[in-house]
């Protein structure tokens, strides 16, 4: 089967060039869009419309440094997302329970109505996930070793984690909004 | 120009091909004329706006645009205006309960005009005739035959409007080659006239619906980064402002139809002059009021504030802030009014671009959709990648919905996601499809629901169900199950035969904003119970299997825990309590855990016991 780095025609590494990818995105579907087929052509559009899907999963996967780690662990064997739940098992001893209790203070702040308490969150767990965020790709950019697979992997089960947290920060800001 | 040469057109073996704009207000029909697209009028002087309105004669004849204008206040009933907001609707929708003067027939279903001259109309015949008359248009300005079409709509029409357009098309004789989304058309004209590259705001507020999108052009690649909009705001309701502000200062508290049809007219001319005018009189019922242009402001203000909320969240969609973008453009006659101008440039902080006419860009962006999509030698000059306007999901455990594509997501889009099972020997799992936005089932559209049967008995957790959701270029749903041990498969395509209403969508994006908080509790109050049940489930199967190991007290006194937890999970509806009844109860099952452990380590390594183990 075709991996997406494959089907984007790109070398599968930790450090990839998002403006290139997208280019290449947008070279590939010029030629494998539904769109670009011969019209009337049934089985062809069908071929295509797979074709183009499989091309915008590649490109939604590849574009975000969290997905693309979480794919290229992947790619050499551990499957966060088969983990019913999310690759806790994963996670170093008491991040669960921090991370709860960080929610649990956001959901306070929502409550509360507390903008600057949940931006004050947030920066908090932007920060951390760029740390952590920085540890992976190292580690990552050390494989196939054993090793950095090891050590890759907890360390993407956490990303999970504050990508989690950080969505739920951008639907209380959309609440603020209205 | 008329010409014979043109019949004779070598790309054109099949006909001509149009891009229609089916306004709200007017429609217009263009076509692409030596490589330029251009709107197409009837007559030298006739205007390139078809008003979208349709006089119902007692004779049964029919009048379209300017001359069934001029019929509206005789005869308010027999003339349908603003057609386009009846589009996919039934009786029971709040848009046919806004302010009005048109007569019902009732009944279930499509919502249906009484009309003089015979059978009641409904929306989508309505829509015909203003098609067909474009077409017929068309036909003499070409003196040949067109029979294909690219009919643009708004980007949040959903699939019950969406079909009610095509079914229009189709009675007016014509093929409709795509629904084009009208930023995207307007985008489209922009885009090639210019050669533009960059990011692109289209601000499209016409006479009924408020479209925003963000698009990228790049390489020839017009991609749709996110779109958003209100499917029931337009120029219509800054009329209807006005004129609802000049009753309440007459104290007319019951006007008749006529009146109404009248005063709606009057607000919109008065509306129109204050775009260049300061103050500008209402003339109503021979009593004229002065209307200032600050006045029309205040009356508008809060339309627009809804229509900023939408540009904002469009924005945080696409992933980029409003100075990222290299130019906003207006679409639609509203973008017009003054005060429309200057709150989308202070919205987006640079002055909206307007150089292409608001009422024409939309048909020449159409236009030029049709060109692309019938003339081969342009097969290579531009590819359109649009969006999903709501996200895609599935009804899980505890009616939580689990998004499966989310709103925004290019199309075409495949995408699986892996379900186990809950119970041992579950042989079945119902599939739910829903859209929307919102945490929980209740509260999103509901589009699909089939059953996977035939999973082979396995204990929970172990059965895993492949759900696969693929959306093609048409915006088409197909939904699949196959559990991935016998390779068992259920398919559906989903096409729902109502959609979702402008209303529903409308609510369900408010009702997301409203109850964003009340959600959260809802569902950690779902996680608990699920959790509960879970673990109840577990804690019987271990005690039946592994019970032996307790004393009967003990047995005993954990099964009574058991079952209080049970009871608790269905009526607690706090979910810190039940979380910490959950947490007691893990506590005391602790050592009963322990010996179970200690027994399947015990079998697996060959009957020793743990002690043992750690002594050898």
């Amino acid at each position: 089967m075709t991996d997406h780095f494959q089907r984007l025609g790109l070398k599968a590494h930790v450090d990839l060039d998002v403006a290139a990818l997208e280019a290449r995105h947008r070279e590939l579907a010029l030629v494998h869009h539904p769109d670009r087929q011969t019209p009337g052509d049934a089985k062809a559009r069908l071929r295509a419309a797979e074709e183009t899907a499989s091309l915008n999963e590649a490109l939604k996967t590849l574009k975000d440094p969290v997905r693309r780690g979480v794919y290229l662990l992947k790619l050499h064997g551990v499957d966060l997302e088969k983990d019913e739940a999310g690759g806790s098992g994963k996670l170093p001893q008491g991040f669960l329970a921090e991370i709860l209790d960080l929610r649990e203070a956001l959901e306070d702040a929502r409550a509360a109505k507390d903008l600057e308490k949940v931006q004050t969150l947030a920066r908090q767990i932007h920060e951390r996930q760029a740390g952590t965020l920085e540890s992976a790709r190292a580690a990552l950019r050390r494989l196939p070793a054993a090793d950095a697979i090891a050590a890759a992997t907890p360390l993407l089960a956490q990303l999970k984690y504050f990508t989690r947290f950080l969505e739920e920060v951008d639907a209380i800001e959309e609440e603020a909004l209205g | 120009m008329k010409g014979l040469l043109q019949i004779h057109d070598p790309l054109a073996p099949k006909g001509h091909v149009v891009g229609i704009d089916l306004g709200t207000t007017n429609s217009l029909v263009a076509s692409v004329v030596q490589g330029k697209p251009v709107c197409l009028a009837a007559d030298e002087d006739e205007s390139r706006l078809l008003p979208s309105v349709v006089h119902y004669g007692k004779d049964g004849g029919v009048v379209v645009g300017a001359r069934a204008v001029s019929l509206l206040s005789e005869h308010p009933t027999d003339t349908i205006k603003s057609v386009k907001r009846f589009m996919g609707k039934s009786l029971a929708d709040a848009e046919t309960r806004k302010l009005g003067a048109y007569q019902f027939a009732s009944g279930e279903g499509v919502v249906r005009f009484q009309v003089a001259g015979g059978q009641p109309v409904t929306p989508i015949e309505v829509s015909g005739e203003i098609l067909r008359a474009l077409k017929r248009r068309a036909e003499s300005h070409f003196m040949g035959k067109v029979e294909r079409a690219v009919i643009t709509v708004p980007a949040y029409f959903d699939d019950a409007q969406r079909q009610a357009t095509k079914d229009a098309g189709r009675l007016a004789g014509l093929e409709v080659l795509r629904l084009l989304n009208e930023p995207t058309a307007a985008a489209l004209a922009y885009g090639l006239d210019k050669g533009s590259q960059g990011l692109f705001a289209v601000y499209d507020l016409g006479g009924g619906t408020f479209d925003i999108s963000i698009l990228e052009l790049t390489d020839g690649v017009f991609q749709v980064k996110s779109t958003g909009g209100d499917s029931a705001l337009g120029g219509d309701d800054f009329d209807r402002a006005i004129a609802e502000a000049v009753l309440k200062e007459r104290g007319l508290t019951s006007p008749s139809p006529q009146q109404i049809a009248t005063l709606l007219q009057a607000a919109k001319a008065v509306k129109e002059a204050l775009t260049d005018e300061q103050v500008a009189p209402l003339v109503f019922e021979e009593q004229t009021t002065s209307v200032s242009r600050a006045q029309l402001d205040a009356w508008i203000a809060p339309l627009l504030q809804k229509t900023g909320l939408a540009c904002r969240r469009a924005l945080k969609d696409a992933g980029v802030k409003a100075e990222d973008l290299n130019g906003v453009v207006l679409v639609g006659g509203s973008t017009r009014v003054p005060r429309v101008r200057s709150y989308v440039q202070e919205l987006f902080g640079k002055p909206p671009l307007a150089d292409i006419d608001p009422d024409q860009v939309v048909a020449l962006g159409a236009a030029v959709q049709a060109d692309l999509l019938t003339n081969e030698a342009r097969q290579d000059e531009v590819l359109l990648l649009d969006v999903i306007p709501l996200s895609l999901g599935l009804e899980t455990m505890g009616g939580v919905v689990e998004k499966v594509i989310p709103r925004n997501s290019a199309i075409p889009a495949a995408v699986a996601q892996v379900f186990t099972t809950f119970q041992d020997g579950q042989n079945a799992m119902d599939v739910h499809v829903v859209q929307g936005e919102r945490e929980l089932v209740e509260d999103c559209r509901s589009l699909a629901r089939f059953r996977l049967s035939g999973i082979p008995a396995l204990p929970a957790g172990v059965g895993r169900v492949e759900v696969r959701f693929e959306v093609d270029a048409d915006g088409i749903l197909k939904v699949s199950a196959t559990e991935q041990t016998t390779g068992v498969k259920q398919a559906i395509t989903v096409k729902p035969t109502h959609g979702l209403t402008d209303e529903e969508i409308e609510q369900m994006l408010l009702d997301s904003i409203d109850h964003g908080e009340e959600d959260i509790q809802k569902r950690q109050l779902r996680e608990q119970q699920v959790e509960a049940q879970r673990m109840v489930i577990d804690a019987r199967k271990q005690l039946k299997e592994n019970g032996d190991l307790l004393g009967a007290a003990e047995r005993a006194a954990l099964l009574a825990d058991v079952d209080a937890l049970e009871a608790l999970a269905k009526t607690e509806s706090d979910h810190l309590k039940l979380k910490a009844a959950l947490v007691a109860l893990d506590e005391k099952a602790k050592p009963f855990v322990e010996l179970i452990m200690n027994r399947s380590i015990a079998r697996a390594v060959g009957g020793k016991s743990i002690e043992d183990v750690a002594r050898g």
